[in-house]
Parts: C-alpha cells; sequence; structure tokens
C-alpha cells in the first residue's frame, strides 16, 4: 500500500528577483512500512525534498499525498494537527524546547496533538524513553543531556503521537559512531514494527537494509547505482 | 497542570530580569496612571461638589433701598431660588504681631437657617456666641487666630477688640493661603458694631432654571426692572462666574495636566512590554519553529505567549491597583488640603477599577499585537530558518569590520541599525519622555518668566489704599517721618480681589486712575500700547477684563461706566497680569469725570532700600503708624508680597507639572534602560564569538557603551525638536487657563531643564548598556557562543 506518492513535484525559491530551482520533476512511492534512505551531495535537495513530504514546505508544482491526504490543501492550522498525528519529525540539531524537562517535551507534543488520553500520557511518555534508553534522563532538561540523549529524546517525542511516518533529516549527523550506530538500531525497531521511516543521511550506506534509496543530484532523482534488490 | 501553561511559566522564570522588568514596566504604568485616574475621578467631583453644595450665589446686588424690598414677595418668585442679605465689609485684623491682614466681615442673617452661600461648622461655637466672629479654617494656616483668640482690628480709625468663637469650613472662599485674606462670620448687630455699617444693603440670590453666566444676567434684567419700579436704584452688582469656584482654574489646570501624563505613562509602560515581547519572541522563534512541527496549532501558540503576557498583567495589576487607589487619594488629600475643600468620595465605582483591570490586560496584549500575529502566523520553514535576530544583509557587513580590527563607532552605528524597528521604538518613547519633560521645564519657564515678569511691573514697594479719597499731602504726612521712604505717589487705585471695594466701574471692574507718565508700572502687553495723553479719553484693560468688552479691537470706542457714568472712551492697550478684571485710566481724567478735586486714596511708596528683609520692616513701621494714627486703611501690601501671593497661585501647578515631568522621565528612561539591557542580552552570542575572534572586554564594554549613548544622544536631539513644539502649545494652553482666554504665556526654553535631561539621559543610557554588559562578559566565551 502506497503511504507517500509524488508526482513532477518541483520547487522553486525565489531570491532577489531570481528564482532557483531546488526541486525539478520528482516523482517517487513509498510504501507503507518501507525504510528509506535519502541520500546525495550537500546542496542537492534533500531537506527541501522532506519539508515538502511533512508539509513544512509547499511545491511550486507536482502534486504530493501522503496517508492518502492531498496535504497541501490544509490550512496551516489543520496541517499541524494532521502533522502532529501522521508524522514524527527529528532535525538535525535544536530540536527540544529548553525550558521543558525531557519527558515535558514528550508530553507537549502530546498536548498539542491530543489523540492520546490524558491518563495515559505519563506512561506512555516513560515506556517512549525506555524504548530509546533514557528513562532516567527524564525529569533533566536538554541542556544537561549529551548530543546523542538529545537525539534520543527527539526521537522519543517524534513517536509520541504513534506516527505511521517517522522523517529524520541526518539525524546520526554530528554523532560519533557508536552512538549514531544505536540511534540506527532504534530506527530498525520501528520499521520492524510498522513505521514508515525516511532517513536524509551523509553516510555510508552500505551493510544497512533500507528498502528504498532516493539519490537526488541537482535537485532530480538519479538512479542509484547499487538496486535495492541488489542490497537486500 | 497543563503543559503549555507550564512552559508559560518556565518563560517567566527563564527570562526571569526582562519578566521583572516587564511587570515593573506595567506596575509603574498602573500605579501611575491608575492612581492619576483616581485622583481626577475624586478631585474632578469633589471641589466642584463642595462649591455646589453651598449653593453659592449668582448674582449679588447692592442698594441702599432694599428696606422698600418686599423679601417674601421675592422669596415667592419662582425664578428666584434663594436669597438673602450678606453684607461684607473690610476691616484689617492682626494676624501676628504688626502683620495685619484685610479682613472681610460678612454679616449673617441667621447662622441655623442658611439657605445660599453655606458654610459649615468646624470647630469652637456655631453659632457664634453674640458679638463674636467665626474665621474660616484656612485662616488658622496664615494667622495665629484660633477659638477664644482676642484680636486687633481696624475698623473706621479705630482699634476694636475682636473675640474669636468659631472655626467654619466655606468652601466657597479662594484658599486664604494663596490669597492671604482673613474671612469672617457674625450676627448684623456685630457687623455693625465692628463695620460702623449698616445690614441689609447686599442681597446674594440665586436663580432656578439657570444653566449659564449669560441666563443670569437674563434673569438680573428683569429683576432689574423689578427693583427699579419698587423704587429700589440699584448701585452695583457682581455676577461671579457660573456655579465655578474660584480656584477652579488651578484645579482644571492640574486635572490636565494628570490627565496627559497618566496617558503617556500608561503609553510608555505598553512600549515597554511590547519591546519586552518583542526581544522574547525574537529569541523563541526557533522554538515556535519547532513547536509548529510537532503538530503546535496557532491556538497552542497563541495561548503560551498570551498566558505569559496576562500573568505579567495580573501581578502588576495585583501590585499596581492597590497603590494607585492608596496614591490617588493621597494626591487628592493633598490637592483638596491646598484648595482647601473636603474630599466627599468615600467609596470609588467599580468602574474606576474595571477600567484600570481590563486596560492592565487588554492593552499590553494589544501593544504584543504585531509580535503574536507574527509568532502566530510565521510559517515552521522561516521560523526554523530563523538564527535569532535579522541576520540579513548587515550580518556579513558587520563581520567584515570586526575582521577588519574593529572600528567601534561604525560597529556600534551597524548594530543599531540592525535593529531598527525595536531602536526607533526606544528612541520614540525616550524622545517622548525627554519631550514631555522638556515642555514641563519650559512651561515652568514661562510660568516664572510671568512672575518675574508681574514683580517688575510694580516698580513701588509698599501700596497703602486708604478708605477714603484724601487729598495727597494729607495721606501722605503721617508718614513723612519714616526716613527709609525715598518717595510716595498718590493713585486712585485699590489691589487684588478687594479692589472693587476700593474703586470700580458699576458692573465691577476694578479701575485704577494714575498718571499717565507715571514711572512705577511697567506693564507686560499683550496688545496695543500705554496710555498716551492724549485729548481724548483712553483706557487701557487687563485680560481678565476683555470679556467684557469683547470683541477687543484696540483704538475703537466703548463705553466704560465709572463714578455713576456711562462714557465712550478709546480703548488703547491690553495689559497681562495676574489680577481681577481692571481697567486703567488717566488720574486728571478720572477727577473730571468724578468732580473730585486732587484727591487720592492709594499711597504707592517707594523705598531706598528695596531688599525684601527691608520692605516687611518698613511695612511693620507703616502697620505701626496706621495703628497708631487711626488712619483708616482697607489694605497695605508690598511688591515682594503680592509677588508671593501670585507665585503661591501657581506654584501649586509648578510643582505638579515638575513631579508629572519627572515620573513621564522615569518611566521613558526605563525603558531605554531595559531596551539596552534586551539588546546586551540578546547578543550574548555575539559577544562570545567577538571574543572569540580577540576583541577584549573592554573592547565590548566600550562597543555597547556606545550603542547606549548613540541612542541616548538621538533621543535627547529628537525630544528637543519635540519640545519645541510642545512648549509652544503648552505656554498658549496654559495661559490660557491660568490668566484666562486669549492670554497665552511667553514661550521660553529651560536651559535648567535640558541640562537636567541630557544628563539623565546620557547617564541612564550609559548605566543600562554598562551593567549587562559588564555581567555578560563574565560569561565565558564557550558558553556565550552555545547561549540561546
Ligand atoms: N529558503 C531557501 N531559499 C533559497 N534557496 C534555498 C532555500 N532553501 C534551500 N535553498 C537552496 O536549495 C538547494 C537545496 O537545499 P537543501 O537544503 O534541500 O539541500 P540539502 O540537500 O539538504 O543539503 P545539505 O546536505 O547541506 O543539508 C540549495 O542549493 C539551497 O541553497
Ligand atoms: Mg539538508
Amino acid at each position: 500500500m502506497n503511504i507517500i506518492q509524488l508526482n513532477n513535484v518541483s520547487k522553486s525559491f525565489e531570491q532577489g528577483g531570481q528564482s532557483f530551482t531546488a526541486l525539478s520533476n520528482v516523482s517517487l512511492t513509498i510504501t507503507k512500512g518501507e525504510y528509506v534512505a535519502l541520500i546525495g551531495k550537500s546542496g542537492s535537495g534533500k531537506s527541501t525534498l522532506l519539508n515538502l513530504i511533512t508539509g513544512i514546505d509547499h511545491p511550486t508544482g507536482g502534486h504530493i499525498t501522503v496517508a492518502d491526504t492531498d496535504i497541501h490543501k490544509f490550512g496551516e492550522s489543520s496541517l499541524a494537527a494532521w502533522r502532529g498525528k501522521n508524522i514524527g519529525i527529528i532535525f538535525q540539531f535544536f530540536q527540544l524546547i529548553p525550558t521543558l524537562t525531557i519527558i515535558e517535551n514528550i508530553l507537549l507534543a502530546m498536548e498539542f496533538v491530543n489523540v492520546i488520553p490524558k491518563d495515559q500520557r505519563q506512561n506512555r511518555a516513560k515506556n517512549l524513553l525506555t524504548q530509546v534508553g533514557i528513562l532516567e534522563q527524564a525529569n533533566k532538561f536538554p541542556s544537561a543531556l549529551s548530543g546523542g540523549e538529545q537525539q534520543r529524546a527527539a526521537i522519543a517525542r517524534a513517536l509520541a503521537n504513534k506516527p505511521e511516518i517517522l522523517v529524520a533529516d541526518e539525524p546520526t549527523g554530528n554523532l560519533d559512531s557508536a552512538t549514531a550506530k544505536s540511534i540506527k538500531a532504534i530506527f530498525t525497531d520501528l520499521v520492524a514494527a510498522g513505521t514508515t521511516v525516511i532517513i536524509v543521511t551523509h553516510e555510508d550506506i552500505s551493510g544497512t537494509d533500507f528498502d528504498q534509496i532516493i539519490q537526488l543530484k541537482d535537485g532530480q532523482i538519479q538512479p542509484h547505482n547499487s538496486t535495492v534488490s541488489e542490497m537486500k | 497542570m497543563s503543559i503549555i501553561f507550564k512552559k508559560s511559566m518556565r518563560d517567566i522564570q527563564q527570562r526571569f530580569r526582562s519578566t521583572l522588568l516587564a511587570i515593573l514596566a506595567l506596575t509603574i504604568g498602573i500605579w501611575g496612571g491608575g492612581s492619576l485616574l483616581v485622583s481626577f475621578y475624586i478631585m474632578s467631583n469633589d471641589l466642584s461638589a463642595n462649591y455646589l453644595l453651598t449653593k453659592p450665589y449668582q448674582l449679588s446686588i447692592q442698594s441702599k433701598d432694599f428696606a422698600k424690598l418686599d423679601l417674601d414677595n421675592l422669596h415667592e418668585l419662582p425664578e428666584i431660588a434663594a436669597a438673602e442679605f450678606r453684607d461684607r465689609a473690610i476691616l484689617r485684623i492682626e494676624v501676628k504681631p504688626d502683620e495685619w491682614l484685610p479682613l472681610w466681615l460678612y454679616s449673617v442673617e441667621d447662622f441655623d437657617q442658611l439657605s445660599i452661600a453655606k458654610f459649615y461648622p468646624q470647630a469652637g461655637q456655631f453659632p457664634p456666641a453674640k458679638g463674636t466672629i467665626a474665621i474660616e479654617r484656612n485662616n488658622l494656616l496664615i494667622s495665629q487666630l484660633n477659638v477664644d483668640s482676642v484680636a486687633r482690628a481696624q475698623s473706621n480709625g479705630k482699634l476694636i477688640d475682636v473675640k474669636i468663637s468659631g472655626i467654619i469650613f466655606d468652601p466657597g472662599q479662594a484658599p486664604s493661603t494663596q490669597d492671604a485674606f482673613i474671612y469672617a462670620y457674625t450676627d448684623e448687630a456685630n457687623y455693625t458694631r465692628l463695620s460702623g455699617k449698616a445690614t441689609h444693603q447686599k442681597l446674594i440670590i440665586r436663580f432656578n432654571n439657570v444653566k449659564t453666566q449669560q441666563d443670569v444676567k437674563q434673569a438680573y434684567a428683569k429683576l432689574a426692572i423689578q427693583f427699579a419700579a419698587q423704587g429700589i436704584k440699584i448701585e452695583a452688582s457682581n455676577i461671579p462666574k457660573f456655579d465655578q469656584h474660584p480656584h477652579q482654574f488651578q484645579l482644571n489646570t492640574i486635572l490636565m495636566i494628570n490627565g496627559s501624563i497618566s496617558f503617556l505613562t500608561f503609553i510608555m509602560s505598553m512600549v515597554l512590554i511590547s519591546q519586552l515581547m518583542n526581544s522574547i519572541f525574537t529569541r523563541q522563534t526557533r522554538q515556535i519553529g519547532i513547536m509548529k512541527a510537532i503538530g503546535a496549532k496557532r491556538g497552542h501558540i497563541l495561548r503560551i505567549y498570551l498566558t505569559y503576557l496576562l500573568s505579567i498583567s495580573a501581578v502588576s495589576i495585583a501590585i499596581g491597583l492597590p497603590l494607585a487607589v492608596l496614591t490617588g487619594k493621597k494626591y487628592s488629600d493633598f490637592i483638596a488640603s491646598v484648595l482647601n475643600f473636603d474630599i466627599l468620595t468615600t467609596d470609588l465605582p467599580y468602574f474606576i477599577f474595571a477600567i484600570v483591570i481590563v486596560l492592565g490586560f487588554i492593552l499590553p496584549v494589544i501593544f504584543s499585537l504585531p509580535m503574536l500575529r507574527n509568532a502566530v502566523h510565521i510559517s515552521v520553514n522561516n521560523a526554523l530558518a530563523d538564527y535569532g535576530i535579522e541576520a540579513g544583509n548587515n550580518a556579513s557587513s558587520s563581520r567584515k569590520t570586526s575582521s577588519m580590527g574593529m572600528n567601534i563607532y561604525s560597529l556600534a552605528w551597524r548594530n543599531l541599525a540592525r535593529r531598527k524597528g525595536r531602536m526607533l521604538v526606544t528612541m520614540l518613547t525616550m524622545a517622548l519622555g525627554v519631550g514631555i519633560f522638556l515642555t514641563g521645564f519650559n512651561v515652568r519657564e514661562s510660568l516664572s518668566q510671568f512672575l518675574t515678569n508681574s514683580s517688575n511691573s510694580m516698580q513701588y514697594d509698599l501700596k497703602v489704599v486708604l478708605k477714603n479719597t484724601v487729598p495727597p499731602e494729607t495721606a501722605s504726612a503721617p508718614f513723612n517721618d519714616i526716613a527709609a521712604i525715598s518717595s510716595i505717589e498718590g493713585w486712585l487705585d485699590g489691589v487684588g480681589r478687594v479692589q472693587t471695594d476700593a474703586i470700580a466701574t458699576a458692573n465691577s471692574i476694578g479701575l485704577v486712575a494714575m498718571p499717565y507718565d507715571n514711572t512705577l508700572n511697567k506693564h507686560d502687553f499683550l496688545q496695543g500700547t500705554w496710555l498716551t495723553g492724549a485729548e481724548q479719553l483712553e483706557f487701557v484693560i487687563n485680560q481678565q477684563a476683555a470679556s467684557e468688552f469683547a470683541p477687543i479691537v484696540i483704538g475703537q470706542q466703548y463705553t466704560i461706566s465709572i463714578a455713576g457714568q456711562d462714557i465712550s472712551a478709546r480703548l488703547v492697550g491690553m495689559v497681562r497680569e495676574f489680577d481681577v478684571a481692571k481697567i486703567y485710566i488717566d488720574i486728571d481724567k478720572y477727577r473730571q469725570i468724578a468732580k473730585l478735586d486732587d484727591e487720592i486714596n492709594s499711597l504707592m511708596m517707594v523705598l531706598n532700600d528695596r531688599s525684601y528683609d527691608n520692605v516687611l520692616r518698613v511695612k511693620k513701621q507703616v502697620e505701626r503708624v496706621i495703628a497708631n494714627q487711626g488712619i483708616e486703611v482697607v489694605y497695605i501690601i508690598s511688591e515682594v508680597e503680592y509677588t508671593k501671593i501670585v507665585f503661591d497661585h501657581l506654584n501649586i501647578i509648578l510643582t505638579a507639572l515638575l513631579i508629572l515631568s519627572l515620573l513621564v522621565l522615569s518611566v521613558s528612561a526605563m525603558g531605554m534602560g531595559s531596551a539596552m539591557g534586551i539588546n546586551v542580552m540578546e547578543r550574548t552570542r555575539e559577544i562570545g564569538v567577538l571574543r572569540a575572534i580577540g576583541a577584549t572586554p573592554k573592547m565590548v564594554i566600550r562597543l555597547f557603551v556606545m550603542e547606549g549613548f548613540m541612542v541616548s544622544a538621538l533621543s535627547v536631539l529628537l525630544g528637543i525638536l519635540l519640545a519645541l513644539p510642545l512648549s509652544a502649545y503648552g505656554a498658549k494652553f496654559f495661559g490660557n487657563l491660568i490668566l484666562g482666554e486669549n492670554t497665552p504665556l511667553d514661550f521660553t526654553f529651560s536651559f535648567m531643564g535640558f541640562a537636567i535631561t541630557l544628563i539623565v539621559t546620557l547617564a541612564f543610557g550609559y548605566i543600562a548598556s554598562r551593567l549587562p554588559a559588564s555581567k555578560a562578559i563574565k560569561i565565558s566565551v564557550r558558553e556565550a557562543i552555545a547561549y540561546e
């Protein structure tokens, strides 16, 4: 079953009277439960593409359907609500609200979206923290956590509302390899549990069991040298 | 507790200093604005309420024929609300050894049945025992008189002992602390005994269904016809300002200043709040982006910041409102005591509280609306791309400057330009404060200039107003032995509010007749010139008399009624003075009209030594001569005391102006202080970067202090530009309020005010940037760079 579908999607930016095309005629399909890698050189359009899928940004051409919804028909507030419910997002840095503790950060996401019943929130938050292995940090403020721990907290928060899709922009970009490895393990667990996971990565992807690899070059999809079937 | 609510509270905690500043600003705004609102409510009501409760008279008529009047019949007339005989004589009374003041002695028909111009018992006996007097409570402040004192009074050249048996409160009188009169009330027999005058020669009347002075004039015209028919010849009449306390102008001025300042204080504290909100939003933009990305709707974001704002408001109102009520009442008490009226308002109406509370909650929101809107509407993408301050084009150029050996001036300048919007608001607020403060000082200076002028206009040192007109030699003879007096000139004149008892026109405009070429008067002219001595009858008016002759056209003929005749005279000039309505004419011309021989009633004395102490010493000598020789005198006043009386009338206004201008300046200085503080706090990270690339702490501090100085200097400049038109307007406005319509004060520039402004503003600019900057550089470079 297709969960994400892009047809001839383009995105150009206007700046100083000049138009710059970051994505041109991108078409792709992601099925439910897939583990997808988005790769390409810096400036190739990876973040732009992710922003379009999450509805954070709007395409200048083409169609995007996510979870059977034409997301760009939403108004700003309904889009926020929809996104909160369906997509978990993990940014590269600065993601936790500094004035809230780790567990409060997770509870805040639940409060915004309001799909998890109130009496289950506390327990669910603790379970998520256990799942990413930082339960003992629950009542600390983000500044007291290491980079890797903060990233785990961000994953826990992204999972707060049981999203079908998890999107991460270079989640392990500035972590040491051991920490990066343990975070990747969380993603594989999630995929195993049925979540669709899309990650942007710069790193060597050989040896990782991705279901699909999308390679971008100058805003266009490039055929990847090793097919998914080969990798499997 | 909701996490959203928790976040608002944590923001308060984290931005503790900013939040505290916001609370302080709003509290001061609510306190200042609220207390002025409270006092405005109390005072605007109470002075006139005090006055109207006395059922003030609207018309007074003098006649010797009132025996022919059927009083019962008069009371029956539907247009008459009340009428009583209330004769008044002016005597003199010794208030301290060798210090005499005019005594306004009223005869009262029946103390227990006052129906008009009422007054109230305060202490001692009421009614005063037969043969004794009661004096007005405000008199206690300017004399040593009190219940049971026996004082010497001068009447018809004799010294009589009078006993004071009671103190009353007469809200209808101008406060004697300002006018320097003693008001006394006594039974009719005692009135005649003390003054030697018959009673029932002055009737005071209050009408039904009159709403303006014009209505009173019409009612009087009708009454005059009836009186004439009954054979009652009216000698003089007076229609005071319609149902208005004699010192209402002072209160009006104070209320005016209050009103505008309270509005300004409120606005300024709002600007402060909006600046703080702006700074908070600038620093939280990325957080807003994250929250939106994880599912926050617009309503959620709105709730977070509204909670924050409303909490600030709630705390500020909780502190500010009780303070406002307290100080508002105290302030009203103070003004009431100065103006001698009682505060009648005991409970403030709920709407006063409601106004403060509603404004306290709503205005900060309204003033933060642009920021709130931005926070709610910013797209996730833009929010996430935001790195704090407007990074834009200037960021790169400032980096270039810093790497090129850092020119502090241009860097400071660029930094200001980078926050154009906020710095502009800061400067405008500060400029407004400076402008208002300077205006306050300038208007104050205009008033003191006016005081100096009015003191200069009197070139004599002592003025003795005799009760009767006598030949000049007879008048001056008793004083020839006082060596300190260098010269004496004789006039026909009176002074101040006793003027009309000395010499006046038929409609109670004071009259001054003196040699047109005398050197003792140097007037302050609004229009035209002084008397020229031409063949034709000429006259000069003061601005208070203008309404009687409106429209004023210099050179035109007008009818004046003097010495019982209506005479045509040419108006040659109008002077400005703090006095009752008066006209000036040449003494020889007046004598021709009045068929007087070479007689005078006023002695204008010039002393050899004009110093304050000497003038007062000589005055006592003159007083002794008068008491010993039994000379009948209405009034003795020294130029220095008269100037003091004028000053006392204006002083309350001057003081209010000063205090309130200071309030504005301090609120705006606080605004600038906080803006500079925010400026530094926000740039903690930049400070880290600057230091990482080699800037010494000294250089960093210099950079911020430079910015502070630039903002203050620009604010002062803008403030001065603003103060010029404001002061010109203020001189006009306050002139009209204090001296009467169409009587502007002269525009003056107060260098003292300018100096204070400059020092305060620059000092604040310095402290406000120096303190936070010193604090900021204590943070280590590493921490500074990581600072959010
Ligand atoms: N808001 C914007 N305005 C103008 N150009 C933009 C904007 N956002 C992105 N771009 C441009 O679009 C292109 C693609 O940017 P994008 O952020 O998607 O690259 P990326 O593949 O994520 O790179 P990286 O690996 O460095 O994060 C870049 O050339 C970038 O300069
Ligand atoms: Mg990217």
